[in-house]
Formats: C-alpha cells, structure tokens, sequence
C-alpha cells in the first residue's frame, strides 16, 4: 500500500524531480537482451548466483537418492561400485563446495547492499567474476560425471588414493582444479563482503547498530580468508605430485598422507561453521521480524559469532582422531569442540528469549526456521558426543557421523535457508510464496529429514561404515536402510515443493507490499522493480529503522536523503568510516562489461587446459588472463574524477577520489594479501611438519646452501625499499624520481628473483627425489610467482604514471602495490631465511 | 591504566581474547606435537611445565584484557541494548562484546588446558 | 548420554513450541537476558566441562601400551591392501611369524598388540565388539592394543574409505580361550600342504602361486592373500562370500565381479573341472 502511494504522489512531483529519478534509474538500468548477462549489479549477480547453486543442489540432491536407492536393499547391483563412489564423491562436493558456501555469497552480494543502505557493493565486477567463475567451475566438476570421469576418492580427497595415478583417474585432477578455480570466487567475493559491511554502511549506521546479518557475514568472510587458503596450499603440493610426481605425500620419499589430511581439515572444520552461520544469520533476521520486537542479547550473537569464527579453527584433528596421534594432541582438539559447542548454544537461547519476550507470529519462515532448530540442536548434541575422543574411535567413519553431519547441516543450514527463501522471496518477485505449500513441503521434508537420517544413528552403531556401497544381509542394518531410503524419497518430495513455489508463474498474483512481514531492516526499502537500491541513502539511527525511525520508508522514497540524483550519469555509493559510519568518499562503481565473463573464461581454460595437462593450452589462457585482467584494471579502475569534491545532498559535499587506507581498493588488498599470507603459512607449516616426522628431514639431499638465498633475501628488501621510496618520491611531486625508483625496483625483483632461483638450481636439488627438495622448491617457486606479479605491478604503475593516469593526487595505485611488496617483503624474507638457515645452518 | 584510552577508536579490540586464546592453543599443540615426535616419551614434564606457564600467562592476558573491557563498559553501570545511535552506546556496546569474548576465551582456555590433569604422555 | 542427550532436547524444543505460542504474556527483557546467561552459556559450559573432564579420564586407560621393554606378548602385525588384510603373527619368543590373511584369532583375557600398516593407501583397522578403530596409513605404523573379554567371532570392516571395493575389505576376528588358541597357532607354525588332490598341481601349473602363498609348497607369492589354511576360515575374498565349493570356484573364475578393482585376473579361461578341482584342494586345507 505504502508503495501505491508513494508512486501516485511520485508521479505528482515537479517534472523537475521527476527527470532526476528518470536519470538515477537509467544509471542503474540492467542491460536487455543477452546484454543482460553482462550486468555486474548485485541484484543480479545475487539471483545467478543462487540459481546456479540451487540448481547445483538439485544436482547433489539427486545424487544422494542414487545412493539411497542403492542402499535400500543389502547386495543391491542398481550401481556400479565405481559409479557408486562417484557418486558419493561428488554428492559430497557439491553440496559443500557448489550449494552451501555459494548460497551464501549469493544471498550476501543479495541482500547485503540494500540492508547496509548502500547503492551497491564496492567491487561489482569483481562480485560478477566470481560468480563466472564458479559457474565455470561447477559445471566442469559436475559435468564429469557424464563422461564416467568424476573424482571418486571422496570428498576428502586423502593421499594416496588420490594422488596416486594407479589408483585414481583424471576425476582427481577434475575435483582439484575445478575446485581450486571455485576457491579463488570464494575469496573474491569474501574480500567483496569485507569491505562493503567495513566501508558501504550507510551514514549513521555505528557497528552497534549493524544488521545481525552483516555481523555474521563480517565474521564468516574473515574466516573464508583464513581457512580456503590452507586448502589451496594442498592442493598445489596435491596437483605437484600428480603431474610432477613431486613426493609430497609419497612415504617411500619422505612424503607424508598425514600432512594433507592436516591441511584439508583446517579448512574442512571451520568450512561448517562458514555454511552454518550464515544460515543463522537468517534467522536472526527472521526471528525478530516474527517475535514483532527487537533482538534480545544482541551483544551475545556478536560473542557468538566472533567465538565461533575463532574456535572452529582449533577443531580440525577431531576428523584425525583416529590416525594414531598422540593422545595428548588429540585432547586439545577435543578440548576445543567442546568449547565450541558454548557459542552455538548461546545463539539458540539468544532466538529462544527473543522468540519469549515477544509475541511470535508462527509464519512459514518461522515453521521452517523452529524445525531447522529442532533438527540442529539433535545434531549439536551428537556433535558433543563424537568430539569426545573415545566415543568417536566407535562413531569415527560410521554412519553416526553420516547422521550427525546431516542433522547439522540440513538443519542447520537448509532449513534456515528455505525459511531465508519464503521470508526474502518478496525481494525478488513482490510476491508472497504460498503458505499452504509451505506447509506441505515443511512436512514433507521434516518428517522425511528424520525418517531418513534417525535410523544412520542405530546403523552406525551397528557397525556400519561410510561410504560403502554394498552391505551384507543380516547383520542388522536392512531394515535400518530401507527406512532411510524411504525417508530420503519424501525429503526430496518436500524439496520439490518448495521448487515448485519458487518457480511456478505468479505475475497474476496481486503485487505484495513494499514490507509485507513489517520487518524493521532496511533491505525492506528495496522495490524489485527498481536496480538502485535505495531511491536515497538514508541516515540510520536505530538497528530497526524501519520500525523506530518515523516516515523513513516514505522519505527514502521520495529521495529525501543522500544520491537523490545521478547528474554525472555514474554509479554511486556511499562510503563511510568502520566504526561510526561518517560518510567519507563518494565511491563511483563499475557497471555492465564483458571483461568480467571473458576474464573468468580465459581463468577457467587454465585450470581446465591443465587438467588435462595441455600445457600449451595452459600457457596460453594464461597469457589471456593477464592481458583480459591488465585491460580490466587499465579502463575500469583508479579513474581520474572529473572534479574533486560532490555534493551528495544534504548539504554534504564529499570526495570523489581516495587512496590508501582510505580507499576500498586498499582495503581490497589488504585482506587479499591477508589470504594470500594464509595460504604461504600453510606451506610453511609443511615444510616444519616434514621436519618434525624426520629423524633427518633432508635425508642427505643436498639443500640451496646459504648464499643465494641470503643474497635474493637481501634483493627482495631492497626491492621493497625501492617500492616505499617510489611512493613517497611521488607523494612529494619529483615524479621523474618516482619513475627511477620504479624501474630500481623492478630490476631488484628480476635480479632477486634469479638469486632466489640459483640457491635450488646450483645445488642441483631434485624435486623428485624427496620432499626435501620438493618442498624448498615449492617454497621458491611460490616467492618467485609473487614476485612476478610483483613486478608486473611495478610496470602497471610506471606505465600508468607515463600515461598521466597516476600523479602526485591520483597515486592509489602506487600505494596499493606498495602494500603488496610488503606482504611480498615478509613472504621473500620468510621464505629465503627458512630454506637458507633452516636446517641448513643448523 | 591510562596509557588505554577508555574510548578505543577500532574495531580491533574486540578480537584481543579469541586471539589469546588461538595463541595458546596453538603453543600448546605445537609443544606438545613436537616434543612427542622428537623426544619420545622423555621428559614430558618439559610439556607439562610449559602448558601450565602457558595457560597462566593467557589467563592473565585475558583478565586484564576482561578488565579494559569492563572500563570500556563503564563497570557494568549500562545495561544493553545499547543501540542508541551515539558514540557513547558504540563504545559500550564494544566494551560489553569484548568483556562477553573474553569471558568465553577464557573458559576455552581452561578447557584447553583440562588435558593436562588426564594425560602424561605420547602414547597414541 | 543418550537420555542426557534427549532432555536437553525435550527442554530446549519445550522452551521453544513455548515461545511460539502467540497467547502467551511476553517476558520482561531482563529475563530473557538472564535465561541466554544461564541457559546459553553458563550452564552449558559446566556441563560440557565435566563431560570433557570424564572423556579425557577415560583416555589413556582405553588405549594403554606395553611401555618399552614390557612388550612381551603376542604381537599381530595387520596390512592393509586393496581390498584385504594380510596377517602376521609374531610369537613372543621372536620366533618365525606366522602368516595369515583376513582372518584374525586372538586370545580372550589376554591383551593383544596390533602393529597397523598399509602398503598402498589408507585403510583402517576396526572391531567393533572389541574396541574403536585405528587407521592404517602408509609409511607409519600404528599400534592398537585390544583385550576380548568373552570367545565369538566378530566382523571387523575396513573404516576408512580405500577405493572401489571399499564395503568388500572386511575380516573376521575369533576370540579363543587361550588354551585353544595356544593349539591353533602351533598348528599354525607347522605346514600343512593339504590332501595330495589333484587341484594342488593344478593350482601350482597355473601360476597361482606367483602371488599367492600356501605354506609347505612351492607357492610362496606374497602380491595376494595367504591361502594357507584358508579351508578353516569362515569367508572368502575378505568377508564377501562363504567359503563353500560355488563361492571358491566364482571367486577363481570371476574375482572382478565379485570384487570389483581387486589385483587378480580373471581365471575363467581354465576348464571349469580345473577351477572345481583347485577350489576342492583349496576349501580343504584346514
């Protein structure tokens, strides 16, 4: 109703007025035609996004009742034993890797700008290239399977059966590169998330005053940073020993399996609580919204998110509890589980007193939401059990752990996330999902959930063990499995239900309100029909806006706040400061290109070339990268504004321009750099964890001597010493110094670079041979690439500067790469003292 | 105590314990990881004895860090919510988030910590 | 723990169907801060502590080990292989160890040292009945001790997931009264080249012995199981069938299909009165 009233009293408005909305929509408008799939706005990239991994989902979905269908009888032949384990494999990938980490970029590049009060996220392209890229990967993993290909080592992937070519095929190699590209989106679109809730708040909106929403995504794009990169260090030493045959996980070469496992599970722990607490972050959408009063213990889901980000990364051995560690290790873990445990349940309690000081409306989001509850908390219980050491060497790789890992994530995470769907669907459609088959498919799914998973509980302490595809008559599980499949059939029955909703035509339905749950959150201001977000970018005074801030929604609508207008016809946002969300810069955004799909289709030929290892392809694709990425920064980044200051409105004229810790791309690259480093500590991690399993770790092999480590270690910072003084000579206005030191820089890297390589290469060290040498290579190898790109980086600015596109004012630039030679300073300098000093001084 | 100012200008702060306690952890596992697979069952009271100066060390840390929380919050003189649009709520909101991480870093720590009353030595 | 389990359970979705009730009076603020205190985190983490503290008292006594020097008793070392166990008694006199495969007979009262390896990837080692698993991972051994406390035959499955025929990798474990055990292993010790039947000669001229050992012939091949004995043993091809005439002689004619990804070809080329005879010598070596 509201938004009838708005739009009659908009159409009345002086023509004026009327032009300036006109203009503001034009500048958002998405493109028509197949020009549409070159949109970057969130609202888009949002709705791909979480199409592809619905549909990925379905996918996994319709795996999984392979595999029931196969269990249901004992000696059943409906699968082969190779197809089978292809299955279970790529079930398991695919919903971790494809559906339940992307669902919740998508439902954050989503929602996150409109309930930040802000036009858009800072990097769009970068948001829209991930998403590219991870529609590329998981078709490529996905499609696998219909050429007989899939990986089928599990989704663990554990050396050797993995990385050995006599006992696994190309599907490996498929898992580890496509996963790998999909990573690399994950992270992208962490670093994307950062920075919008750091940086896009909208004015006013203190962190005190944040969406819960923005509290956990903060938290889980933190721990995405900490916890990929360990598992792209895996997956380098994985794919060096699979096409190299570099011994990292070889024991007959001083190899270890144990050092994957170690690194797969520092991601793999903390991955649950990166799919479970987003979910959760919905519900502390929801329950307010339906409690129709604020959050109660609003400072305890704060506590609990940042505990839980912090504690799920001292969990990782108790998927190792039984590998024969010692005792007293596996006791801290368990420690640590325990304690996780305190975090999650303040949250259920935080939903339970809101749900108590308040009067519930008991609506199909919250139908869902109550029964993903009860669902979770069966799942949190069995998680204390099996995090106790002795019970899990009964339950470890049993169908217990089948049911546990189900309980926690279907209800922990699917559940909210179909209550996310019904409450948010008015977004999307300005429609409301039917509440009669809400219901229905609630049924359906609860009581199929159950029905399917209860009875793995009594077969896994039967004795039966995971990923078995045949079983024995007799013995006690028959009748448990034909439960199970039966269950696993109605669960799909409800998922179709909600399928159907979300899909069947509704364009006859009347329009629903601009609110229609009367939620107090800011993303209820967006109009599906409009793509600006926000008619104006309110101030924010409370964390339910919309519910204490009078007249906000009609105000917003008739642009009574900030970026009424589009004069300049440009992209705009607001961006603010961290804590108390001044508003500091005027922060142009990209729109509509193509850059971002041919970017990640040269990315995706890379990894795709080097499955199957041609490597001409590779080299190629690889070139095309750089040069489809160098001509995306060139034309759409660090642009020189027209003028320095905007009048934003209000009175209130902010910059256009910013640079260093002022600017998002700083920001961008610090946390990428913060990734970046996770991933270089991991590979450090191995080389000390080879030198910890050894008597003698170098088994005699000869190492890269002192020397040329020491004098590329000392090249290194002398490169960066360089860089500094380039940023600084150009900050005081010598410009031609500027240059000079740029191109001293330079020729330091190439030379350090050619010292770093001479240490491995005189000493004829043979990567081969042991994990010696394989790992200090690895180490160079990771130094030099870094400092190849580091170089590149130093070019770009010199280039820029002789183009006259960075000055003495605009240098963003200079001062972003000279962020990265510090990470690159840190890494070459910890890099050349370990394999120079470390054993070789010793 | 001056040398903190009351009102902490980053965000930051609000990280201090978890990270203590990662620190521990880590320390402890590391310890303990290599003296196993280095030294074998001798000597373990080396391990014991640097958990327990580990665990005491984190558990000041993080009382004091509890205590500046607690300054922050004013001494427990304001009841949450705080969601009052001002910097004053701001900062209490920070002080009583962090005072709440602390008081979970520090049970974590303990229960880190518990191992060591149970188990003494490197049998797998 | 289950029941411990199933109230809180009851308690917290009993709070919750509470909540949703819409006629219900909303509580004070307060309250509801109070219950996350106490119900979220201060009760929680009491009883948490104390369910730790239990678990890690539990520890070191499930799993104790001879400490150097006492290792005295029996050891049994097991590899794991793609898709089956090889056994290995070792006598406590450092005596010849006695080989086996997919079968495991121990000593009831008397606790038992398993040494833990694998060969090609990781398999792991687990009898339900008797204790929890411990995994076999190449390049490391693993030591487990196990005490059966009454005589049975137990299933023991490989735990951890080790390719194609992963669910087919299952042995069988007989816990004997010492007495009787003592008797089977000095059997054991002494070979026993079965009933001169034809299938021996048949089974020798095929090559079988190349990869497969049969203690007091010429066969001595170590690539596959050890058939020595294998008549008294209750399954073939590690658990997956019965060890009766049809089974044997499938087995020899089409492993493939019985055990999809196993190392033995297929031997239906011999005439089907060769595999009969094989299987007959081979079902009576006891």
């Amino acid at each position: 109703m509201t938004t009838l009233k708005a739009r009659i009293k908009r159409n009345a408005l002086p023509s004026a007025e009327k032009i300036e909305e006109e203009q503001l929509r034009l500048v958002w408008k998405t493109p028509i035609g197949w020009r549409y799939w070159t949109s970057v706005n969130n609202t888009q990239v949002g709705l791909w996004y979480g199409g592809a991994a619905f549909a990925f989902m379905l996918f996994g979905g319709v795996l999984a009742l392979l595999v029931r269908t196969q269990l249901a009888v004992p000696r059943n032949n409906f699968l082969s034993a190779d197809f089978y384990n292809q299955a279970f494999t790529l079930h398991g990938t695919v919903m971790m890797f494809l559906f339940a980490v992307p669902i919740f970029e998508a439902v954050a590049i989503f929602l996150l700008p409109p309930m930040l009060g802000a036009r858009e996220l800072p990097f769009p392209r970068l948001g829209a290239f991930g998403f590219w890229s991870f529609l590329i990967g998981g078709v490529f993993v996905c499609g696998s399977i219909f050429f007989d290909a899939a990986p089928s080592s599990g989704w663990f992937m554990y050396p050797p059966l993995a990385t050995d070519k006599a006992y696994s095929g190309i599907g490996a190699d498929i898992w580890l590169l496509g996963l790998s590209f999909i990573e690399v989106a994950s992270i992208a679109a962490a670093v994307e998330l950062i920075v919008g809730i750091m940086k896009c708040r909208a004015p006013g909106m203190r962190i005190n005053l944040m969406p819960l929403f923005a509290w956990y995504l903060l938290i889980v794009a933190g721990m995405i940073l900490f916890a990929f990169p360990p598992l792209i260090a895996g997956d380098i030493l994985f794919e060096m020993q699979r096409m190299f045959d570099w011994p990292f996980f070889d024991p007959t070469r001083g190899g270890d399996p144990l050092l994957w496992q170690h690194l797969f599970w520092i991601f793999g722990h903390p991955e649950v609580y990166i799919i479970f607490l987003p979910a959760i972050a919905l519900m502390a959408m929801i329950v307010p919204t339906f409690s129709q009063r604020p959050i109660v213990g609003y400072s305890w889901i704060v506590l609990a998110a940042v505990g839980t980000g912090f504690l799920s990364f001292g969990l990782w051995v108790h998927h190792m509890f039984a590998t024969g560690l010692p005792q007293i290790s596996l006791a801290f873990f368990s420690a640590a589980s325990e304690a996780v445990a305190i975090p999650t349940g303040v949250q259920i309690f935080v939903f339970i007193a809101t749900m108590l000081a308040g009067r519930v409306i008991f609506s199909v989001p919250m139908l869902f939401g109550a029964g993903g509850l009860a669902i979770f908390v069966i799942g949190g219980l069995t998680g204390v059990m099996v995090a106790l050491v002795p019970f899990d060497w009964q339950a470890h790789d049993t169908y217990f752990i089948v049911a546990h890992l189900h309980y926690v994530l279907i209800g922990g995470m699917l559940f909210p996330l179909v209550a996310g769907v019904y409450y948010y669907y008015p977004l999307i459609n300005a429609r409301i999902l039917s509440p009669r088959l809400g219901r229905t498919a609630f049924w359906l799914m609860f009581a199929g959930f159950n029905v399917a998973f209860f009875p793995m509980h009594l077969s896994g302490l039967r004795g039966m063990p995971r990923r078995v595809f045949t079983y024995p008559e007799g013995i006690g599980w028959d009748w448990l499995n034909l439960i199970s499949t039966i269950g696993a059939y109605v669960f799909a029955a409800g998922v179709l239900v909600v399928v159907f909703d979300v899909v069947r035509p509704k364009h006859r339905e009347p329009r629903s309100e601009q609110n229609p749950w009367k939620a107090g959150t800011l993303e209820w201001l967006n109009e599906p029909e409009e793509n600006w977000g926000v008619r104006s970018i309110p101030i924010i005074e409370s964390r339910y806006p919309l519910w204490d801030q009078a007249d906000l929604m009609q105000k917003v609508n008739e642009g009574a706040y900030y970026l009424r207008s589009a004069k300049e016809n440009r992209r705009e946002t607001l961006i603010t400061s961290v804590l108390d969300a001044h508003p500091l810069q005027c922060q142009r955004v990209a729109t509509s290109t193509t850059i971002t799909i041919i970017s990640a289709a040269l990315l995706g030929g890379v990894f795709v070339a080097l499955t199957f290892e041609l490597w001409i392809l590779a080299l190629l694709s690889g070139i095309g990268t750089l040069s489809a990425i160098l001509w995306w920064l060139w034309t759409g980044t660090g642009e020189t504004p027209e003028k320095k200051t905007k009048d934003v409105g209000l009175g209130l004229r902010l910059p256009l321009y910013a640079s260093g810790p002022d600017s998002v791309g700083w920001w961008a690259m610090f946390i990428t750099m913060v990734g970046d480093g996770t991933a270089f500590a991991s590979l450090i991690f191995g080389h000390f964890f080879y030198w910890t399993i050894h008597p003698d770790f170098t088994l005699g092999q000869p190492g890269p001597g002192m020397r040329w480590p020491m004098i590329a270690l000392s090249l290194f910072v002398a490169a960066w010493v360089a860089m500094l003084g380039a940023r600084r000579l150009n900050a005081s206005g010598w410009i031609d110094g500027a240059r000079v030191a740029l191109v001293a820089a330079f020729l330091l890297t190439l030379a350090a670079s050619a010292a770093g390589f001479a240490g491995p290469w005189q000493h004829d060290m043979q990567p081969t041979a042991h994990v010696y040498p394989a790992i200090v290579w690895i180490l160079v190898i990771w130094a030099l690439a870094h400092a190849a790109v580091g170089s590149v980086m130093q070019l770009y600015c010199l280039a820029r500067s002789l183009a006259g596109r960075l000055t003495r004012e605009h240098d963003m630039e200079l001062h972003n790469v000279a962020l990265y030679w510090h990470f690159m300073a840190i890494t070459a300098v910890i890099t050349f003292a370990v394999i120079g000093l470390f054993p070789e001084a010793m | 105590m001056r040398i903190i100012p009351k009102e902490v200008e980053t965000l930051w702060t609000l990280f201090t314990a978890p990270v203590i306690w990662a620190g521990h952890f880590l320390a402890c596992y590391a310890l303990a990881a290599i003296w196993c697979a280095k030294r074998g069952d001798l000597g373990f009271a080396v391990v014991q004895a640097g958990i327990v100066a580990m665990t005491l060390a984190a558990l000041a840390m993080i009382v004091l860090s509890g205590w500046l929380a607690w300054r922050q919050w004013g001494f427990g003189t304001n009841d949450p919510p705080h969601d009052d649009p001002s910097a004053t709520d701001r900062n209490l909101f920070q002080g009583f988030a962090t005072l709440l991480l602390c008081g979970l870093s520090f049970v974590a720590v303990l229960y880190v910590a518990l191992p060591l009353l149970f188990i003494d030595g490197c049998s797998s | 723990m289950a029941i411990a389990g199933g109230f809180i359970w009851l308690t917290v979705i009993g709070l919750l169907v509470h909540a949703t009730r819409h006629e219900r009076t909303p509580i004070d603020e307060r309250i509801a801060s109070r219950l996350i205190f106490w119900g979220g985190a201060a009760i929680p983490s009491l009883l948490l502590f104390l369910l730790l503290g239990y678990a890690l008292w539990l520890m070191p006594g499930l799993r104790p080990f001879a400490r150097a020097g006492e290792a005295n008793g029996l050891r049994i070392e097991v590899t794991g292989e793609q898709f089956w166990w090889r056994v290995a008694y070792h006598p406590a006199d450092g005596g010849v160890p006695i080989l086996s495969a997919n079968e495991i007979r121990l000593p009831v009262g008397e606790r038992v040292e398993f040494l833990l390896k694998s060969t090609d990837v990781i398999h792991s080692f687990w009898i339900p009945a008797l204790g929890g698993k411990m995994d076999m991972i190449p390049g490391r051994v693993n030591r487990l001790s196990l005490l059966a406390t009454k005589p049975g035959t137990y299933r023991g499955p490989c735990a951890e997931y080790c390719g194609t025929s992963h669910a087919l990798m299952t042995f069988t474990a007989v816990a004997m009264q010492p007495a009787a055990f003592g008797e089977w292993l000095a059997v054991r010790a002494n070979p026993s080249p079965g009933a001169s039947l034809p299938g021996r000669d048949i089974f020798l001229r095929n090559g079988c012995g190349a990869c497969h050992r049969v203690a007091g012939t010429q066969a001595e091949g170590g690539v596959g199981p050890d058939l020595s004995h294998m008549g008294s043993r209750g399954t073939i091809g590690a658990g997956v069938l019965p060890t009766d005439d049809e089974a044997v002689r499938s087995f020899i004619a089409h492993p493939h299909l019985i055990k999809p990804g196993s190392k033995m070809p297929d031997f239906n080329m011999l005439p089907q009165q060769d595999i009969a005879e094989i299987a007959s010598w081979l079902k009576g070596l006891e």
